[in-house]
């Protein structure tokens, strides 16, 4: 059986997370009052900015340093940090754009069969866990590349990983343990 | 062993007797050691009479603190902390396992974790109560007995998502494999819980054949085992005419009514439910259903598809009146679109499926830039049929939007090089690169004065308790730095991991262990560094010694500079190793039992 070559499986990336620093401390107050689309938090101590272009949501402190979630790919996530970078030099501060790294990407995949999951938890003993006591899909880490898959019974995975790169070698690694271990009806 | 030389003659046959506790040259016949140290058992009389032996109970598994006499120079030092803690846990361990009914041999297994776990440091940073719950139910699932990690929760007061994690964690390091949980487990236990009486047995086994078949129905993968245990056995106490509601299940099994429900439910859409009771105790049908989530996902797929079509249809009958109105709204892309005629729109509205408006918009502009460009020679459907493939793989790489990997694959090498000299450019200098950021846009999103204060009035309202309390705290930091009691709230700085002493001897571990701890400055630390370049001979003997008599009075200690060597020159540095040999005796194990040490102290104050 020759699974991986035939199928042609939709990765869809879902979220992109990135980090970058513009070395220079930022008044979160100034930004909180000027920006229109800013949301600020003293309690927590950060400014939340939201863009509509590159639909990104990014977390700012003042040190300088600066979280962006919601991005769909990794350009677009570098898109959407330069964006933000540009907007905060217009509010007046003197920011440059460095150590721009993309942090984590997740990624859901649905595959056409589902999947016996302790059969799985089985077969791959130290690698995956099942608790269905506490969550209902089994998690699998891949050291190497440093993803984890999280297994649901439906035959939907979602695959979280430092760069896109290796949320598709998960995927692929991962597929022929999944097909052994599927629900054929009988 | 190494034979002992004597001073007199050299001769190394020696004489020593145990009864007499004496040691004598054979060959000339002096004596060398007068009152040896026996490890006999040695036997006391009591006030009734009777004899009992001398000595104390150690247990296995503790440390065997000797309780010293003479003063304990740190030799307790480490070791009672681990015994106290060791003791700790295992009270709580007894105490959590009685709560829970379980045997001895189960807390015993729990007591062993904790000591795995302790020596793996995975105790640091977590609740001790969390950690013991955890090994708690690692035990109960290598057994098998019936027990919930939300007994545990339940009995511990905290969330069992924080214990399920810890267990996790101990489950991982420790490498140890729980099987996974059967809801057959805990029939037995509810259903005594439920009071079924006599016929406790019959409603026993009918749950578990509805298990059994739910298991069949792919109900069970990814669910909570209690949740199916409390459909089961409602259902099997109907059908043997037991009254038993919803809300009291609910309390035995817990799960909410809303999960229970659904099980029901789900149970009702497989094949088996239409049997009747005798026909299910009889027959079991063959078939096996696919899972109710995936059944859910396909009912969704198929709706999604029906309304498609609908829309399809829709679009196809009153196709010319719809597209008049889109041609007119649409800006600048008429000419374009006219050329194409109904066919080539309808092509374009099934690609573009899915995608927002304002890309399509932004689509048909740019065609209209692109292929504006060949001429406007393309009403012929050749010229269209070879215009639309070139336009769709430059419309991917201008909007980059598309979402699978595939798709990603080669433009995602072009970008690759692109970002790399950026990086390479912005990196030098964290100069930020302007290419592809509309200015407007961002213009946008910089509010002007007025509606600078208007936020800033709003923000304030908000915030009001948070400035408030910012302020009460200066002014107290204010007050007590003019008292001069300010003090400087520093934040605790992490306790510094030393590294675990690597040595090839044990002289080389005691060398290492005293430069790093530094104990006692009463100890001559350099006559510590001479020990492994004196003799052999001489440090093991007095090790032999000094293990012999580790916690002295000073008036024993005065007796022993007389039986190694009379030469008072060599009694300071002696003393000094006598010290060293104290702090020797932690690690190298004391050979002589405490009924020794109080014979040799009933013997040193003799006169």
């Amino acid at each position: 059986m020759e699974p991986s070559n035939d199928v042609a499986l939709d990765i869809i990336v879902s979220n992109v997370v990135s980090v970058f620093r513009t070395r220079c401390h930022l008044n979160l107050r100034t930004i909180g009052l000027e920006g229109s689309n800013v949301i600020y938090k003293p309690e927590m101590g950060k400014v939340l900015m939201k863009l509509r272009k590159p639909r990104i949501t990014a977390s700012i402190w003042s040190s300088g340093k600066i979280i962006c979630t919601g991005a769909t790919s990794e350009e677009e996530a570098k898109l959407g940090a330069r964006r933000l970078a540009r907007c905060l030099q217009k509010i007046g501060f003197k920011v440059r754009f460095t150590d721009f790294k993309v942090v984590n990407v997740l990624a859901v995949c649905s595959l056409p069969f589902q999947i016996r999951l302790i059969e799985f938890t089985k077969n791959n003993r130290p690698i995956a866990s099942y608790e269905p006591e506490i969550h209902p899909a089994a998690s699998y880490r891949i050291k190497n590349l440093r993803s984890t898959v999280q297994v649901f019974s439906t035959g939907n995975i979602t695959v979280t990983g430092p760069n896109v790169q290796s949320v598709a070698s998960a995927v692929e690694q991962i597929y022929p343990l999944l097909f052994e271990c599927q629900k054929t009806r009988s | 062993v190494t034979m002992r030389k004597c001073t007199n003659c050299g001769g190394t046959d020696i004489d020593v007797d145990q009864a007499r506790g004496d040691a004598v040259c054979m060959g000339c016949g002096s004596v060398l050691e007068d009152n040896i140290i026996v490890s006999e058992v040695t036997f006391v009389e009591n006030s009734g009479g009777g004899s009992s032996a001398v000595g104390q109970f150690v247990a296995g598994d503790s440390s065997g603190n000797v309780p010293s006499l003479g003063g304990n120079f740190h030799t307790g030092v480490g070791r009672e902390s681990r015994a106290a803690t060791l003791q700790n846990a295992k009270r709580q361990i007894n105490h959590l396992g009685h709560q829970l009914q379980m045997n001895q041999h189960g807390l015993d297994t729990a007591f062993n974790f904790y000591k795995m776990a302790l020596c793996k440091h995975l105790t640091r940073g977590r609740k001790s109560s969390h950690v013991i719950a955890a090994c708690l139910y690692l035990v109960c699932r290598t057994e098998g007995t019936p027990h919930m990690l939300l007994d545990l929760s339940d009995l511990l007061q905290v969330n069992v998502y924080v214990l399920g994690k810890t267990f996790l964690v101990l489950t991982r390091e420790l490498c140890i494999n729980a099987p996974a949980i059967d809801p057959c487990l805990y029939i037995p236990r509810f259903a005594q819980m439920l009071e079924f009486g006599e016929k406790s047995h019959e409603v026993s086994m009918t749950a578990l054949r509805l298990l059994q078949r739910m298991k069949r129905d792919w109900m069970h993968t990814g669910r909570r085992p209690s949740g199916l245990c409390g459909a089961a056995l409602l259902v099997a106490a109907h059908m043997h005419e037991f009254r038993r509601t919803i809300k009291e299940v609910i309390s035995v099994v817990k799960v909410c009514e809303a999960t229970l429900r659904k099980r029901l439910n789900e149970f009702e859409d497989t094949p088996t439910s239409e049997l009747t009771i005798e026909e299910f105790m009889r027959v079991d049908l063959e078939q096996e259903c696919d899972p109710p989530s995936y059944i859910a996902g396909l009912r969704k797929q198929k709706l999604k598809q029906v309304t498609h079509h609908m829309a399809l249809k829709v679009r196809d009958l009153k196709g010319d009146e719809i597209e008049v109105e889109l041609e007119s709204c649409r800006p600048r892309a008429r000419g374009i679109y006219a050329s194409y005629s109904k066919d080539g729109i309808v092509i374009l509205a099934r690609d573009e499926e899915g995608e927002d408006d304002e890309l399509r918009a932004a689509a048909s502009h740019l065609c209209s830039t692109l292929s504006g460009e060949d001429g406007d020679g393309n009403e012929q459907d050749g010229d269209r049929e070879k215009v639309s493939p070139t336009k769709r793989p430059s419309l991917a790489l201008l909007l980059g939007a598309l979402p699978t990997a595939a798709s990603l694959g080669l433009p995602e090498s072009i970008t690759k090089m692109r970002e790399e000299k950026e990086n390479g450019r912005s990196a030098e200098n964290g100069e930020l690169d302007l290419s592809g950021i509309d200015e407007d846009e961002i213009d946008r999103y910089i509010l002007n004065e007025k509606e600078v204060k208007v936020k800033t009035e709003l923000w304030m309202l908000q915030n009001a308790d948070y400035l408030k309390e910012q302020k009460e705290k200066e002014e107290r930091i204010a007050k007590e730095k003019e008292e001069g009691t300010y003090k400087v709230q520093k934040p605790r700085k992490k306790a510094r991991r030393r590294e675990p002493i690597s040595a090839s001897t044990a002289d080389e571990a005691i060398e290492k262990m005293l430069e790093q701890k530094r104990i006692s400055t009463k100890i001559n630390y350099d006559v510590l560094k001479d020990l492994n370049k004196s003799s052999p001979k001489s440090p093991t003997r007095q090790t032999d010694e000094a293990s012999a008599g580790a916690k002295r009075s000073p008036a024993a200690r005065q007796r022993k500079p007389q039986l190694t060597s009379p030469k008072i020159g060599k009694t300071i540095s002696s003393f000094g190793k006598r010290y060293g040999m104290i702090v020797l005796s932690q690690f190298i194990s004391v050979f002589l039992s405490l009924p020794a040490f109080l014979d040799f102290f009933f013997f040193a104050h003799t006169p």
